[in-house]
């Protein structure tokens, strides 16, 4: 007698498929909103706050002379120095007609940050003919910190510790906005 | 047998067209894959600032980015305030094809001895009304119950070949009409 033939073959198999169509159709239409929504320009800013003089401030910078690092950026060089006399004034030539050699500005500038590591703010005082190219580029050299910079380390005083700087001067304010050169 | 033949063909063809799926799967990675990168570069364009045709913005090393506020934007041609062109410069002779800013702004755009830009305080201390008039009205208040107070941001958008010159005179007019904060924008390096 003959065997009764296999059923395995004939037993179905049940797939589970996912529909992926509504997700799909999700995807589509959060990608075509986050394209349309998307700035591709990357657009950074400096900030920069209008001086203020008041006769408390003047009184007490007499009181005790602070280092108020100035960079005087003029037609042919840039020079950096402090009202107070508490750096010894340096000069740089420009590299070629209105355009300041940003590479040694920064340098010297990280030079008085490790004397002056608690120091944060720098006096920019630009010739009235600098562009604004050059001007930003002036403004990143005393501020910014490169990867390659050696680390400067100054004393937090609301914690006590010993913190990495993590900008150069990073507050920037202009010393010649009334017109005086 | 046409007729058997036939019939067997369109059994076939029934069933292709039954069991043909496409396959959304690699579909899907690819889709996730593009939502994740849009998603990862997204959190850096959160500000709408809009720019002029033609204006060659500087390259930045700076890593800020800067919030929405209104804007100033400055070109060798004239200078927009909020979209709208609000002074034209005056080119000089030697302006075309000229890399260098060559512009002047007119006299009777000027006061206070050529630091201030008329058209510009205007728009400006319009704005500043407008902006206080805003936070009066809303509910948010400060600590004392006051109205909160007009941040007086403004960013500033020039060409690289714009003279500081100009700049100076925005920043002056700007601080005459409330606004104490500059923010200027470049490009960034790494952009």
């Amino acid at each position: 007698m003959l065997r009764r033939p296999s059923a395995r073959r004939k037993r179905e198999i049940n797939e589970v498929q996912l529909n992926l169509v509504p997700i799909l159709d999700a995807m589509v239409t959060l990608i075509a909103f986050l394209l349309y929504t998307m700035s591709f320009l990357a657009i950074v800013s400096i900030e920069s706050p209008f001086p203020e003089a008041s006769p408390d401030i003047n009184r007490k910078k007499l009181e005790t002379p602070p280092l108020q690092l100035t960079l005087s950026v003029r037609e042919n060089e840039t020079e950096i120095w402090s009202p107070f006399q508490k750096i010894e004034p340096k000069k740089f030539p420009h590299l070629e007609p209105g355009k300041p050699d940003t590479g040694s500005i920064h340098e010297a500038l990280l030079a008085i940050k490790q004397q002056f590591p608690q120091e944060n703010q720098v006096v920019v005082a630009p010739h009235p003919a600098l562009n604004y190219d050059a001007l930003i580029g002036v403004m990143d050299s005393a501020r910014t910190l490169e990867a390659t910079d050696p680390p400067i380390y100054y004393k937090n005083e609301s914690t006590g510790m010993d913190e990495a700087a993590k900008t150069l001067f990073g507050d920037v304010v202009f010393g010649n906005l009334l017109g005086e050169e | 047998m046409p007729a058997r033949q036939s019939i067997r063909h369109r059994r076939a063809r029934r069933k292709l067209v039954r069991d043909f799926e496409l396959p959304l799967t690699s579909m899907m990675d690819m889709l996730v894959i593009i939502l994740v990168f849009l998603l990862k570069s997204y959190s850096a364009s959160t500000n709408s600032f809009s720019s002029v045709q033609g204006l060659k913005l500087p390259i930045s090393k700076s890593q800020e980015i800067p919030p929405d506020s209104l804007q100033v934007v400055v070109t060798p041609e004239g200078l927009n305030f909020e979209d709208q062109r609000i002074v034209q410069f005056v080119m000089k002779a030697d302006a075309v094809g000229s890399s260098e800013g060559t512009y002047e702004l007119r006299s009777e755009d000027l006061d206070e001895e050529g630091l201030r830009i008329r058209s510009l305080f205007d728009a400006l201390t319009r704005s500043r009304e407008k902006a206080e008039l805003l936070r009066a009205k809303a509910k948010a208040r400060d600590e004392s119950g006051q109205p909160l107070p007009f941040d007086g941001v403004l960013a500033i958008q020039a060409d690289q070949r714009v003279r500081y010159e100009t700049i100076r005179r925005i920043m002056y007019t700007a601080a005459a009409a409330g606004y104490k904060t500059f923010r200027f924008l470049a490009m960034s390096r790494e952009g």
